[in-house]
């Protein structure tokens, strides 16, 4: 009953320079490309230019045509589908097979992928039916000088540290993104690009998995989040995060937390911050009553301004912080409310001394 | 019927114990305390969960150091049946395709398989790979960020939590599933079946008797390597220590630094 690949060692492709042009995967739902792949036909762009080569987008679907249309004003100069009724909905197994394909027919030198949840699942096993490595979550991408080598840069834990992995000598030299680290592509009025979509029948064996139910909620995507403020244990409570919530409104925030305050059901475990939660990149992140253990500062250190508050002067937090309030949570927080409303009511201006004004 | 279930584990450094050589130049690990990796707690929970009403083996497998496995004696205090070493030398520094390529040797040498569970990630790498790298060796479907899954007669349904909604999907077996971190919550490890699994003992395997060739393995069948490493510039803080009097001057500083934006301008 058990039926597998030939175990086969990742074999090097006997000519290296047959492969060449940057492919981009292009996820797409409703009509329309997805913006986190727009990001890496910009980027695709980017680097197609570096090494004199064509930008490919390729995609598997129900109906691609308006999604080439599309492609071709992000710049691509050719667009290559596979198409099938039974493609509408994304499914591993088939949609490996004909990008796999696609990607054997071609031979292109760079595979982009953007690092989305569909992404993600298809990457690894495409790598390892065309026999490639991949980087995963790279957040810079570019060529060495004087080749066709592709730079890419991964965070690796917890970013602490930046990695440059390379793949020297098989192809296509694949990568996923981490979303939101890149500019998305421009358009490029009176680009023409070289439409080619397949039509094919989707043999019985890849239509056994069955999509039985499908419930609309948005996760609470905290890492494009401007602002945040987050409660830890030291709220006391949890009614302590009705304060947290207050403040978030006023300033227009989402809600983070740390990890024991999710343990003990305080808050729902999509708001956590940290190394086993999510990584977030706010303008302003608030801390209050969180004690800056690692795995809660690695998932926000790279925020542009940190406010944190603890009665305890010792805290580590104090070390991340731009601004350490030294106090219990449950006096400043109120303050900090009081006086963004003096300005959102005129009392005080900026510019102005706020002693002045209040 | 018995279901044959097989778990990936990974054990994972502490976070907390791991520092950046200064000299060197790299991540030393090795003096982190090893933890299970979350997620494949919530993979064997995921497993246990199945064993507690189907009639179910379950063999746990972590490819790494010797060291490990104390990692594979608590999961068979949580209910495991049997737990497997693969540990070799010749193993280390594999990247995904790598390790993908050696777990699926181990999973054809252990012969058959109903379902594996994987963890969604590692805190480590954190590649998220290895799960869809094994089912492509094993030309098994895969059902990835799954929060639960059940068995219902020769098929799996398990409910995956995408970007925009949950979705419960339903495949045949042979399959393997990713669970996310948190998906449920892992149970304690009982102190006789600890005492009962140092016993029975692990079972190991390494490049030889997975008949893999050791060009194959570790660094050497890795198709990316590890080019150069940067340390990011940690940001300067300002590091202003205030008290609440204080508070006023903060909030001016920030708006005038557009932290905090007053109005609809919001994301400009
Ligand atoms: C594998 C692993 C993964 C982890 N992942 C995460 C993660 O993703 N995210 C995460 O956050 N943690 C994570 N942790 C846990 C982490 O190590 C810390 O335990 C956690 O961050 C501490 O949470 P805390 O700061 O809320 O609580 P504490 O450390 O207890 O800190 C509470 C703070 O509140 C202060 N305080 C108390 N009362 C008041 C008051 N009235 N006013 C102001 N201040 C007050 C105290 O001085 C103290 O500094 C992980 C741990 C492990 C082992
Ligand atoms: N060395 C390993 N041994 C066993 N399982 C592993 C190993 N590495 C990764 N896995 C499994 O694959 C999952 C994804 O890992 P990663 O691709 O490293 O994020 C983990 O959660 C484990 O379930």
């Amino acid at each position: 009953m058990m039926k597998m690949r030939e175990l086969i060692n990742c074999v090097v492709p006997e000519n290296l320079d047959e492969y060449r042009d940057v492919f981009v995967y292009i996820e797409h739902s409703d009509g329309h490309i997805k913006k986190s792949t727009l990001e890496m036909l910009g980027e695709g762009k980017k680097l197609a230019k570096k090494t004199d080569e064509k930008l490919v987008g390729v995609a598997v679907g129900e109906e691609l045509t308006p999604i080439a249309k599309e492609a071709e004003e992000y710049g691509c100069d050719i667009f290559l589908g596979t198409e099938s009724p039974d493609l509408k909905d994304f499914a591993s197994v088939p949609y490996t097979n004909y990008l796999a394909e696609m990607i054997e027919d071609y031979k292109p030198n760079i595979f982009l992928m953007s690092g989305t949840r569909e992404g993600r699942d298809l990457v690894s096993r495409i790598a390892i039916r065309v026999m490639t490595g991949v980087a995963a979550d790279c957040i810079e991408l570019d060529i060495v000088e004087n080749t066709k080598i592709l730079s890419a840069w991964r965070p690796s834990f917890g970013d602490k540290t930046i990695d440059q992995i390379l793949c020297r000598k098989h192809r296509p030299q694949t990568i996923t993104s981490r979303p939101g680290s890149y500019k998305v592509a421009e358009k490029q009025p009176g680009n023409k690009c070289d439409i080619k979509i397949k039509k094919v029948t989707v043999p019985e064996a890849m239509k056994k998995r069955k999509i039985l139910s499908f419930r609309p909620k948005d996760r609470l995507d905290l890492t494009s989040a401007k602002k945040i403020v987050s409660g830890g244990l030291g709220l006391g409570k949890p009614e302590g995060f009705e304060l947290i919530r207050n403040l978030a409104d006023e300033l227009n925030a989402e809600v983070g937390a740390s990890r024991p305050v999710v343990d003990l059901g305080w808050i729902p475990y999509e708001h956590q911050v940290g190394q086993t939660g999510q990584t977030v990149r706010a303008k302003l992140y608030i801390a209050a009553g969180i004690s800056g253990k690692i795995q809660h500062t690695v998932g926000m250190i790279n925020s542009e301004n940190i406010v944190s508050i603890n009665n305890d002067p010792e805290a580590e937090i104090a070390k991340v912080s731009d601004y350490f309030i030294k106090a219990d949570l449950y006096d400043a927080i109120p303050k900090i409310i009081e006086e963004v409303q003096k300005y959102k009511n005129g009392k005080a201006v900026v510019g102005e001394s706020p002693e002045k004004a209040a | 019927m018995v279901l044959d279930i097989i778990v990936m584990i990974k054990q994972v450094p502490d976070a907390e114990e791991i520092f950046i050589d200064p000299v060197k130049f790299t991540l030393n690990r090795s003096q982190a305390r090893g933890v299970i990796n979350p997620a494949d707690e919530n993979a064997l929970e995921a497993a246990l969960m199945i064993k507690d009403k189907t009639p179910a083996k379950i063999t746990v497998i972590t490819m790494g150091p010797p060291a490990a496995e104390s990692a594979l004696l608590e999961c068979m205090g949580r209910g495991a049946d049997r737990g497997i070493l693969i540990t070799d030398r010749a193993f280390a520094a594999a990247d995904t395709y790598a390790t993908s390529l050696t777990l699926a040797a181990a999973v054809k040498k252990i012969g058959r398989f109903d379902l594996i569970l994987a963890g969604e990630s590692t805190t480590d790498s954190g590649t998220g790979h290895v799960g869809p790298g094994v089912a492509e060796f094993m030309q098994a479907d895969q059902v990835t960020y799954s929060t639960s899954v059940k068995i219902e007669g020769d098929t799996i349904i398990a409910e995956r939590e995408l970007e925009h909604g949950i979705e419960v999907v339903q495949t045949p077996m042979p399959a393997l599933v990713t669970m996310l971190i948190n998906a449920n919550i892992p149970r304690r490890s009982s102190l006789r079946r600890r005492i009962d699994a140092m016993r029975k003992g692990i079972e190991t395997m390494d490049h030889e008797s997975l008949g893999l060739p050791p060009e194959w393995v570790g660094i050497k069948g890795s198709p990316t390597i590890v080019g150069s490493l940067k340390i990011p510039e940690e940001k300067k803080r300002l590091n202003k220590t205030i008290t609440l009097e204080e508070i006023p001057e903060m909030v001016k500083e920030l708006i005038e630094n557009k932290a905090i934006v007053l109005g609809d301008d919001e994301d400009a």
